[in-house]
């Protein structure tokens, strides 16, 4: 569990937001020396597909615009390539912010409605559960997850090409794949929850 | 620090560019012995490359010409080219300075006629045009060259166009059995004046450097606008030698980076300005793109800077670039985020001059073969070592221009008077 968010008043600027970000955030320590040159933004090799990009995203931070981050689509189209945290003049390691704060909207419930931030859930059920991703059940769980006749509605327009590709043999019918060693992958997932809690109480 | 009087009271200038020439000049004029030792062969370092001087774009070598004139009138100033230093021992006011000496095969008689070149038929990259271009293996440094004397590349030597070179001249100047030579020299202090390099472009990868002649340094800048530089001055495209006329700069190329260099260059935000007056001046119609962080133009350098921006052709684009890529035209490609506007940007242009800056001579995996004090990127301290003898002066101490070079050689040049005057 991560620290309260400083709660906002009516205006739109929090200052206690950047404060927040710097204890709570992975690499939020080093927020402060970004000097906005915009070699990050200018990575991005999906910079246009992205609401403010991450240079904008910390000076945002900076400005305690903590709901306009949070609700970024910024956090959720990051592919995680690492290209802005190698190019970054000043060494600040801007993918883990831009991920931890992904991970810190759906804590705080920015992400509810966010259809990225359902697909992730979905992908990370299956992937936890299976060891893989079935395409079935994480395609059928996100859209599910946008509602009961938004599921059925999405599941029928694509129904053309689940059948092209069970044809083609990409996709199969029978009972999800798993890993071999699924219980090796579920104590491994248990241990990095521990070490997350014991991280967390350490901080407290 | 050494009881009692100095044993020497020579001072030795290690390095002859702009500092190095103004730390000798200084103290000999104040009735002190000198010796300059430089290891190249001939005076005045990286400033003989620049084809002008910001802030007033006047040429660099009226200010030499003045200095050399001040040398060659003043007889306690001993010059020795070709001349590096190989070690130091002792202490303040008794050093023993071991000294290099390589042959250059032409000896004073020497009147710069040129029949050796016409003679010689092998070419070599021409270093003083960072090798934009060829020079004949006997050579002139350059026009300017003080001493004004030819030197003979060594992988001649040996040969029948060595002969061949040596029967050319009619002044008995060319000395094909000159051997490299090594001595000990004395001295009661030393100014280290050993100056800088440019950052490898080279390690830039993102911005391309390698994939396109059309990505050029800064270095490279003041060589293709100089009269006397490749392409005699004019501004072209390398890859076609069609006018220059859409330009990119992009400042901080390798400086203020944790990758590169993490320290501010503090002279390419003006190398840059000049170099956006050197195109315009030259096309009326060309528009130039500046890349910048933040423009460090401080003090007297404002007023510079105001000039430039007051150019309707030329742009200043808040934005680092993310990367350079070749575009499918083949011209250079700027990819970047442009911030105020937070718009992402891909701009084609003819010239791409990367901004990149100085790294101290003695930059760490440099061959620099005297172990002085300096900090972790390679600048000497100012007062080098803790006997209070040895200095430094220029870039060899921090990245400086040339007006604050030649500030702290004139210091040097008093610390090391009172090296070897008091004891
Ligand atoms: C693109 C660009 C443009 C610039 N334009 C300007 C400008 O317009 N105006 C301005 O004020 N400044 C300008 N500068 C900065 C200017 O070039 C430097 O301030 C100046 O060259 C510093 O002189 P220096 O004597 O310290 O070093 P250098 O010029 O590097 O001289 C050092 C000398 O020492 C010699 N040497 C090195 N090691 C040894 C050794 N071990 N033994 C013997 N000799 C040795 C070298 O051969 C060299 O001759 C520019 C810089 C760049 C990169
Ligand atoms: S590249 Fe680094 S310093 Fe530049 S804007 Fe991005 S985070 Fe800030
Ligand atoms: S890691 Fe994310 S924010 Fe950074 S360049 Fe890649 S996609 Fe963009």
């Amino acid at each position: 569990m991560t620290a309260a968010l400083p709660e906002t008043a009516e205006n739109r600027y929090d200052l206690g937001f950047a404060r927040w970000v710097r204890d709570n955030v992975e690499g939020g320590d080093k927020l402060s020396l970004c000097m906005q040159c915009g070699a990050c933004s200018g990575s991005c090799p999906i910079g246009t597909q992205m609401d403010h990009g991450p240079r904008k995203i910390i000076a945002m931070i900076r400005a305690g615009m903590k709901d306009e981050v949070l609700s970024s689509n910024t956090l959720w189209n990051c592919t995680s390539c690492y290209r802005c945290t190698v190019r970054c003049p000043r060494g600040i390691p801007v993918t883990s912010i831009i991920q931890d704060l992904a991970a810190k909207a759906v804590e705080f419930g920015y992400a509810d409605k966010k259809e990225n931030a359902l697909f992730a859930k979905s992908f990370w059920w299956s992937t936890s559960a299976f060891g893989r991703t079935d395409e079935r059940l994480v395609t059928a769980r996100y859209y599910f997850s946008l509602g009961f006749l938004e599921g059925i509605r999405r599941g029928l327009a694509n129904l053309k090409i689940a059948l092209g590709m069970v044809r083609t043999g990409r996709m199969h019918l029978g009972m999800p794949h798993k890993i071999k060693d699924i219980k090796g992958l579920t104590a491994i997932l248990a241990r990095a929850a521990e070490i997350e809690a014991e991280e967390a109480n350490d901080e407290l | 620090m050494t009881d009692g009087a100095p044993k020497s009271q020579t001072i030795a200038v290690v390095g002859g560019g702009i500092a190095g020439i103004t730390a000798a000049l200084e103290a000999a004029e104040m009735g002190y012995d000198v010796v300059l030792l430089e290891k190249g062969p001939s005076l005045g370092g990286r400033v003989t490359r620049l084809n002008r001087y910001f802030p007033k774009l006047c040429h660099p070598t009226c200010g030499l010409e003045i200095n050399y004139q001040r040398i060659k009138k003043n007889p306690r100033i001993k010059l020795m080219t070709m001349s590096e230093v190989q070690g130091v021992t002792g202490v303040r006011g008794d050093y023993l300075l071991t000294v290099r000496k390589t042959p250059r095969f032409v000896n004073a008689n020497c009147t710069a006629c040129g029949a050796c070149a016409q003679a010689a038929e092998t070419e070599i990259d021409n270093s003083f045009n960072y090798g934009m271009d060829k020079v004949k293996v006997a050579y002139l440094p350059h026009e300017h060259a003080f001493p004004m004397r030819y030197i003979i590349s060594p992988e001649v030597i040996g040969t029948p166009e060595a002969d061949k070179i040596k029967e050319s001249c009619k002044y008995n100047a060319v000395e094909l059995d000159q051997q490299e030579e090594t001595f000990d020299l004395n001295a009661g202090a030393i100014i280290w004046a050993t100056g800088w390099r440019p950052y490898d472009a080279s390690k830039l990868d993102v911005y391309g450097y390698d994939s396109s002649p059309d990505i050029i340094t800064n270095v490279e800048m003041e060589r293709l606008a100089a009269h006397d530089g490749p392409t005699d001055g004019k501004i072209i495209r390398p890859s076609d030698g069609e006018p220059a006329k859409r330009v990119a700069m992009i400042q901080c190329a390798g400086s203020r980076d944790v990758n590169h260099l993490p320290y501010c260059s503090m002279i390419c935000c003006l190398a840059s300005l000049k170099h956006a007056a050197y195109v315009r001046e030259q096309y009326p119609d060309a528009e130039v793109d500046i890349y910048y962080i933040d423009i460090r133009a401080h003090d007297k350098m404002s007023s510079f800077y105001e000039r430039v921006r007051n150019d309707p052709g030329i742009n200043f684009i808040k934005s680092k670039p993310g990367h350079i890529v070749v575009g499918e035209d083949g011209r250079p490609l700027v990819c970047g985020e442009q911030i105020i506007e937070r718009e992402i940007y891909q701009r084609p242009y003819d010239l791409v001059v990367l901004a990149t800056g100085m790294e101290p001579s003695r930059a760490p995996g440099a061959d620099q073969p005297v172990d002085v004090e300096q900090d972790e990127h390679g600048f000497l301290i100012p007062a080098v070592g803790n006997d209070g003898g040895q200095f430094s002066a220029g870039v060899a101490g921090g990245p400086f221009d040339v007006a604050l070079s030649t500030q702290s050689a004139t210091a040097a040049a008093l610390k090391a008077i009172q090296a070897v005057r008091a004891g």
